[in-house]
């Protein structure tokens, strides 16, 4: 989705499991819930990015 | 707490931190660096604003955008408190950034796209406001298995 967007060097972190200890941890648990980071840019040229509509 | 540094978190102010609903380290892919213009989408109590101002330093400006009035008073208090004025609270949507185009150097966000239900017009939005060359550092979370309507419309799932 972020390539389609625009973004180019889109770039992820690990998964982390953010929920641990908290009061929802199971909840988190069954529907495979993770933290992530993720990160990109937005071209800096017109007829680099994919598509913007 | 995070990866946050400890000693950056205990100079915040008690308010801050205790008030923090981030889901990540935004600053985890790297430190703003002096005189950037960052945009914190779903600032809420103003934990990663501040942290940003610092880094930016008084060159640089961090726009605090959250839908909710109370957040917002929370970082300007924040803000307020440490003598940073190079924040710039405004009361917005993510989907409809209240932010000009192309005049952001860096979009950071923790814990909040996971809540807006048009993921693809946030992320729009952010290529709008961010400059050509401009960067997002984004901390979130995300499912790996569909969840039911019933737990989608389970209220105390989607706070704290
Ligand atoms: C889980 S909290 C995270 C707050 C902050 N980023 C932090 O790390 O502590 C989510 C915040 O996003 C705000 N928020 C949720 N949906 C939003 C939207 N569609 N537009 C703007 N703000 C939103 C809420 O008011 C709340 O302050």
């Amino acid at each position: 989705m972020l390539e389609h967007v625009g973004f180019t060097d889109v770039r992820w972190g690990p998964q982390v499991d953010v929920f641990s200890g908290s009061k929802h941890e199971s909840d988190a648990k069954e529907f495979d819930t993770r933290g992530v980071t993720f990160a990109g840019i937005k071209p800096s040229s017109e007829g680099a990015s994919r598509t913007n509509n | 707490m995070l990866g946050y540094d400890e000693p950056l978190v205990d100079s915040l102010p008690r308010g801050t931190v205790d008030s923090f609903a981030g889901t990540g380290n935004p600053f985890s892919f790297g430190d703003l660096r002096p005189g950037e213009t960052v945009l914190d989408i779903g600032c809420g109590a103003g934990f990663d604003t501040l942290i940003a101002s610092r880094q930016v330093g008084p060159s640089g400006r961090v726009i605090a955008v959250d839908m909710t009035p109370a957040m917002l008073e929370k970082t300007a208090a924040g803000a307020r408190e440490l003598g940073l004025a190079n924040v710039d609270c405004r009361q917005g949507l993510a989907e409809e950034l209240p932010v000009d185009d192309e005049s952001v150097d860096v979009v950071i966000s923790n814990g909040v796209i996971n809540l807006c239900p048009d993921k693809v017009a946030v992320m729009k939005g952010v290529l709008r406001v961010l400059k050509p060359g401009g960067r997002f550092q984004i901390a979130d979370i995300i499912v790996h298995k569909e969840v039911p309507q019933g737990a989608k419309d389970d209220i105390d799932l989607w706070s704290g």
